[in-house]
């Protein structure tokens, strides 16, 4: 019964990561309608700015969340200007090969800056936790499930307490209407992928407390972050909460409960949830009808 | 852009082989270049040897030759589904694998252990079993879901063959190495690659590659038309998967090693889509000319540096700027017809006017 419990919580915990790693590419899908590939990738810039600004200035990865995220905004934004906005109507398939390629380029500049190394950020407190109960509670994976929570709150707010947020989402509406009654489109294109592009930073920063990253090791949060949008459904960040932690949750579980499923697993469990969702309930567990 | 896509001639017209003079210079200059390619790897034989005939090529310009070949198939199959049915599959290189290691199990001495020509022969037979039943699934999603849910096919099942030791696990499998074997694995892709060319011409002016082509056009009206979609979007997944299927066989004995790395590399995953896309996608010739420019161009790029990391850089970089400025390919430029563009922006503007 421990056992159980103790990994339900670090379901919900893991869970976390996968909220904060999808809640931009979400943004971007349902705002621009592009599956952005090279998220995993701007994921892991956030997560080698952290380490830098940890190893070098010795900055706590928490406190330096704002100033990933910034930066990250920087770049989604130049990214979108520069790139991504000359396929903004092309055909879906383009887009995904655009920023497919876009991937190829960031992972790879890493590899020549930083090479192949692990890194890992680890700050005095990275070791300990809490026991409530005989159960083992990290602290810094609460502080990631909090930031999570925090970020999703933000996204949130912003999309439906503020003006820019009424643009952002008459965007993914109808772009076309939005224009004519006044919205800038190409900018804010750019904001929705600059936020997509500062929610991945964090998430990044996040991650980079929690395991050792590699310039490689962005590939499976692009998938992971599908896999999210589609449990939990396109449009809502509540949506994309639920699908978060209920993917920890299940993977978490599949891994330690399922005779004969291990850690190989992961990939394996995390299509097969999603290939049933899609084939079974294609608008989400959440998700609105197209 | 005259909006005549609804009629019944148009598809024939666009895939009319005996085009602009242009095109037909590029054939010529394909069926000449192929003719080389297929007497010059002779010369290294040892019969040419002792007539005293100077060797053309060298071992490792075979190797390049093959893998063209092998790429060839790749793309043509990838386009079979993604550049004429209109369904951009994120995830062929699972039938690459399979087919590779079906082979290699099959010939495998503490396995099956049966002889290499039924291991190449079952190749084909299971990627294709295995395409039907994943497509009748899949080939219901459109748009990204289609795309990644192919993707998360490709990566699950490589990450099954990894965990299941009778499949080698995470080591591998090592099909028996066939000793002085370079010019036969040659000519088979060579085979391999104008069966998959030849099928492609084959459905091309079939009723069935005019189905598809009208799925691609508009799958709806496909329907009302009396165009059995699911079937025939599956029998593509099918043809698709098993030409591709049996290069991964030939490549598991070309090879004599395969593992999850190799059999499911995402880096064939997308050189096969991007050659296709770069030749012209929904042509015949299309992903061939793709193939052997960009796989040229990865020899040219990997000659330069022993760092992968700039063919890589070098590889994104095609891609961005083949999307941004030749979307429609290079045989589109010689006179030919690639359809798929015109078609899938006509496709995004509806689904992004709604």
């Amino acid at each position: 019964m421990t056992l159980l419990l103790q990994q339900v919580v670090l379901g919900l915990l893991i869970g976390g990561i996968y909220v904060a790693v999808a809640m931009g590419f979400s943004l971007v899908w349902g705002i621009l309608n592009i599956v952005n590939l090279a998220h995993g990738a701007l994921v892991i810039v956030g997560a080698y700015l952290t380490w830098w600004l940890f190893a070098r200035l010795g900055l706590d990865p928490f406190l330096s969340l704002p100033l990933v995220a910034l930066a990250l905004f920087g770049l989604g934004y130049l990214l979108q200007r520069g790139l991504v906005n000359r396929v903004i109507r092309a055909p879906l398939f383009f887009t995904l090969l655009l920023t497919f390629g876009v991937n190829l380029m960031i992972v790879n500049v890493l590899l020549l800056l930083f090479k192949s190394d692990f890194r890992s950020v680890t700050p005095a407190y990275s070791g300990s936790g809490l026991g409530i109960a005989g159960i083992e509670v990290p602290y810094i994976r609460v502080g990631a499930l909090a930031v999570a929570l925090l970020v999703a709150g933000a996204v949130g707010y912003l999309l439906n307490r503020t003006r820019t947020g009424a643009a952002i989402l008459a965007v993914g509406a109808d772009r076309d209407a939005a224009r004519l009654v006044g919205v800038d489109l190409r900018h804010v294109y750019a904001l929705t992928f600059a936020i997509g592009a500062a929610c991945a930073g964090v998430a990044g920063a996040l991650i980079s407390t929690i395991q050792a990253i590699t310039p490689t090791a962005g590939e499976p949060y692009t998938l992971q972050a599908f896999v999210v949008v589609v449990l939990g459904g396109l449009g809502r960040v509540s949506a994309t909460v639920v699908g978060g932690l209920l993917f920890g949750l299940v993977e978490t579980l599949g891994q330690t409960m399922v005779p004969g499923l291990g850690a190989g697993w992961a990939n394996a469990i995390a299509f097969a949830i999603m290939v049933l969702v899609l084939v079974v309930r294609p608008q989400g567990l959440l998700g609105r009808l197209a | 852009m005259s909006d005549t896509s609804e009629s019944p001639h148009f598809s024939s017209e666009g895939l009319r082989l005996a085009g602009s003079g242009r095109r037909r210079i590029l054939l010529v200059l394909l069926l000449v270049a192929l003719v080389l390619v297929l007497l010059a790897p002779l010369t290294t034989t040892d019969q040419a040897d002792s007539l005293g005939l100077p060797s053309l090529v060298d071992r490792s310009q075979v190797r390049i030759l093959t893998t063209i070949a092998m790429f060839v198939v790749l793309a043509s199959g990838w386009n079979l589904v993604g550049g004429l049915t209109g369904y951009g599959s994120f995830g062929n290189v699972a039938f690459f694998g399979l087919g590779a290691y079906t082979c290699a199990v099959a010939v495998d001495v503490h396995r099956l252990h049966l002889p290499l020509a039924v291991g190449i022969a079952l190749s084909p037979v299971v990627a294709a079993a295995f395409a039907a039943l994943v497509g009748l699934a899949l080939l219901r999603l459109r748009g990204h879901y289609f795309a990644i849910a192919t993707l998360g096919i490709a990566v699950a099942v490589g990450e099954v063959v990894k965990n299941i030791e009778f499949l080698g696990g995470a080591t591998g499998l090592f099909p028996p190495i066939l000793r002085r074997a370079d010019l036969v694995f040659l000519y088979l892709m060579v085979g391999v690659a104008l069966l998959a060319v030849g099928v492609t011409r084959v459905i091309l002016r079939s009723r069935f590659g005019y189905g598809l082509i009208a799925i691609r056009e508009n799958e709806d009206a496909a329907q009302v038309l009396g165009v059995n979609t699911t079937a025939y979007k599956v029998a593509a997944f099918a043809v698709a998967a098993a030409l591709t299927g049996l290069a991964g066989g030939v490549f598991a004995l070309w090879n004599s090693f395969v593992n999850q790395e190799l059999g499911f590399s995402l880096d064939f995953n997308i050189q096969m889509i991007l050659m296709a896309v770069v030749g012209g996608a929904g042509t015949l010739l299309g992903p061939v000319i793709g193939a052997v420019v960009l796989e040229l161009l990865i020899q040219l790029l990997a000659g330069r540096s022993d760092v992968a990391v700039y063919t890589q850089i070098g590889l994104g970089l095609l891609l961005a700027v083949t999307v941004i400025f030749v979307p429609r390919g290079i045989v589109d430029f010689f006179g030919g017809r690639s359809r798929l563009t015109l078609a899938q922006i006509r496709r995004s503007l509806r689904e992004t006017g709604v």
